[in-house]
């Protein structure tokens, strides 16, 4: 699978886009060539050989700025998605086999946080919950995971109830054998996918609280954070939400980029695949491309 | 009781003519159908409201923390959560809370003992316009655009629309809020950048021009997400075997489309805008901080940061009533569009 995503050039793109921010997530501290937090003279200045990408309302240099925030506001999105994976995931396989009061309860524990208004109670509760990055990941985190509860519910589901599986049971194989055969193969792409949508939700849920200061304190670093000061000076340097924003858009393109990559390569739907066939055929086979039926409930998000 | 039957038959079967037994069939399944909505509905209300109230519990804040200082005695803070009502057990206390909510009272404000319902009205009132203006624009326009590129298929202009919403879709609110305030009220100067003016104090022009922009940017996502299933969804209801048969009676082709291809085809798209909803109302807290508004968003945030419980409270409880109560909506809608998806509930 993954020899298969490198094969796709959007899979080489997305991969190589990712891997980039990950590098700037670790390194980005120790790369900013001016302190993010001390401020200078040099106010509202405009992108100059000093200051590649200008400096903010307290002279502080943008670009410092950007590469010590890209900790926060990448690695973030990792930890909601790795949250949201445990917290959904667990339940979605015990609800299978745990009864049907676990399950009518998990079920509506789900419809309930689906119909949450997200960013309201993300804001109110990392607020409440003392604001900080933990907690604010923790309420994200939480908030998302009903599309990890789907995914393993609906695999459990199709595992606990397929013929096959009881096939390879009664012809003697171990247990080992059909987690890695079966269960995995079926499993390991669902989760993937959702992984990959996950951290682009999660990613533009951390820049929107950083971006609204909570889950953070004021003078730290973060992509949000810088937009945000931005905002207030647009009449001095117009251009500048755009380096902070292209980032933004750029990072969530490559996951949502990347999610569709593992659904192509691994056959999961079918659906990007059968268009790209398609594509290549011509003009009209496109058509039948629209008539895979749309999935409102499958998509998280 | 009998105008409730009349009204909900009429809602499950339109107009269409039928006999008069298998009428109260259909009308007799559809309450039961209804009902068990309802009941889903209910259980998530509830849910959702003991979430709400367990924040109280989860976060260990008190009116103590707001209204004394770090040296006030365990007597003194007993008083006051006494006065409060805290030392009550606590299903009494979610009882009595929820007795307000069913009666529209949210309680006092832990940080001034102002009456919340009082405080959120205002602000509310801006939400919702841009939340209200957010649909509408995402309706219209998502309609337009989905019927367009259904309509067009396979030629450039459906190319474009698709390229179009596939790009807005991955946009931050945010994001989109900052370029329409960069381009629309910076640079072009045609729209202000922040602040409101109530209707009934400006008008309609100033009113529109405020909350224009911050509609736009909210709406976006609800734009794609419905052009793009809408399109799906006309596409695969135009090549049912009802849309031949039409065609074969001799129904004009506009007409087939206006009257059967987008009855069954927008399904999909309604649901979509049900599920969207909650991000609309949602999304209000980042919009007003772009576009410098005191709406509930910015209330809700404010008086978390104070550690005024009941207030955040109120703002979720508003949020949960007007999710559920759409969601309500959109389901009678799609029954009454068409009634096999009643099925699904």
């Amino acid at each position: 699978m993954l020899r298969g995503i490198w094969q796709l050039p959007a899979g080489k793109l997305s991969v190589l886009f990712l891997s980039v921010i990950i590098l700037l997530a670790i390194f980005g501290p120790a790369l900013a060539p001016y302190d993010p937090l001390v401020g200078t003279d040099h106010v509202l200045a405009h992108p100059s050989a000093q200051h590649w990408l200008g400096t903010d309302y307290l002279g502080r240099d943008v670009l410092s700025r950007i590469l010590a925030g890209s900790t926060i506001s990448v690695l973030g999105s990792v930890q909601v998605a790795v949250i949201a994976l445990f917290v959904g995931a667990i339940p979605g396989i015990l609800s299978v086999y745990l009864g049907r009061t676990f399950e009518w309860l998990t079920l509506r524990l789900v419809d309930t946080l689906i119909a949450l208004p997200f960013l309201v109670f993300a804001v109110a509760v990392t607020a409440l919950l003392g604001n900080g990055i933990p907690q604010a990941m923790l309420v994200v985190g939480v908030m998302v995971s009903p599309a990890f509860y789907r995914v393993a519910r609906a695999a459990a589901l199709t595992i606990s109830r397929s013929q096959y599986v009881e096939a390879a049971i009664l012809s003697g194989a171990s247990i080992g054998w059909i987690v890695r055969k079966h269960v995995w193969a079926k499993i390991l792409p669902a989760i993937a996918i959702t992984l990959a949508n996950t951290m682009g939700t999660g990613f533009v849920v951390v820049s929107s609280l950083t971006f609204l200061g909570i889950g953070v304190q004021p003078p730290a670093p973060t992509w949000g954070g810088v937009l945000a000061s931005d905002l207030g000076y647009l009449n001095f340097r117009p251009y500048a939400p755009l380096f902070t924003t292209v980032l933004i858009v750029l990072t969530v393109l490559a996951f949502n980029l990347l999610a569709d990559v593992i659904r192509d390569v691994s056959g999961e739907s079918g659906r990007a695949l059968l268009i790209r066939r398609e594509k290549k055929r011509g003009r009209t086979a496109r058509q039948t491309s629209a008539t895979i039926p749309p999935t409102p409930h499958g998509d998280p998000q | 009781m009998a105008s409730i039957h009349t009204e909900r038959e009429t809602l499950a079967y339109g107009g269409a003519s039928a006999g008069l037994s298998s009428r109260w069939a259909v009308a007799r399944s559809t309450l039961a159908l209804a009902f068990r909505s309802i009941i889903v509905f209910v259980t998530v209300f509830f849910l959702a409201t003991l979430l709400t109230f367990a924040l109280q519990g989860l976060s260990g804040l008190s009116p103590a923390h707001l209204q004394l200082s770090e040296s006030a005695t365990p007597e003194a803070i007993a008083a006051l959560e006494h006065e409060w009502g805290l030392d009550l057990p606590l299903w009494q206390q979610y009882l009595n809370w929820f007795g307000g909510i069913v009666q529209g009272d949210l309680g006092r404000s832990w940080y001034n003992g102002a009456d919340i319902s009082l405080l959120l009205t205002s602000r509310a009132a801006i939400s919702l316009s841009i939340a209200g203006l957010a649909l509408l624009i995402g309706v219209t326009l998502g309609a337009v655009l989905g019927i367009t590129a259904a309509k067009f298929q396979t030629t450039w202009i459906d190319r474009a629309i698709t390229t179009f919403t596939t790009f807005v879709s991955v946009l931050p609110p945010f994001v989109v809020g900052i370029g329409l305030v960069a381009i629309f009220a910076v640079w072009l100067n045609w729209f202000p950048s922040a602040g409101y003016v109530p209707l009934d104090r400006g008008g309609l022009g100033p009113w529109l021009s405020h909350i224009w922009l911050p509609s736009l940017a909210l709406s976006m996502e609800a734009v794609a997400d419905i052009a793009r299933q809408l399109r799906v969804g006309l596409i695969q209801a135009s090549r049912e075997n009802y849309v031949t048969g039409a065609l074969v009676r001799g129904l004009s082709s506009e007409r087939i489309f206006w009257g059967h291809v987008l009855r069954n085809g927008s399904g999909p798209a309604l649901t979509m805008l049900g599920m969207k909803f909650p991000n609309l109302i949602g999304g209000a807290v980042v919009t007003e901080a772009v576009f410098g508004l005191a709406g509930y968003g910015r209330f809700a945030a404010d008086s978390a940061s104070r550690g005024d419980v009941p207030a955040v409270q109120g703002v979720l409880v508003l949020a949960i009533v007007l999710v559920v109560a759409f969601n309500l909506l959109v389901n009678l809608l799609l029954v009454r569009l068409s009634p096999a998806s009643a099925r699904g509930i």
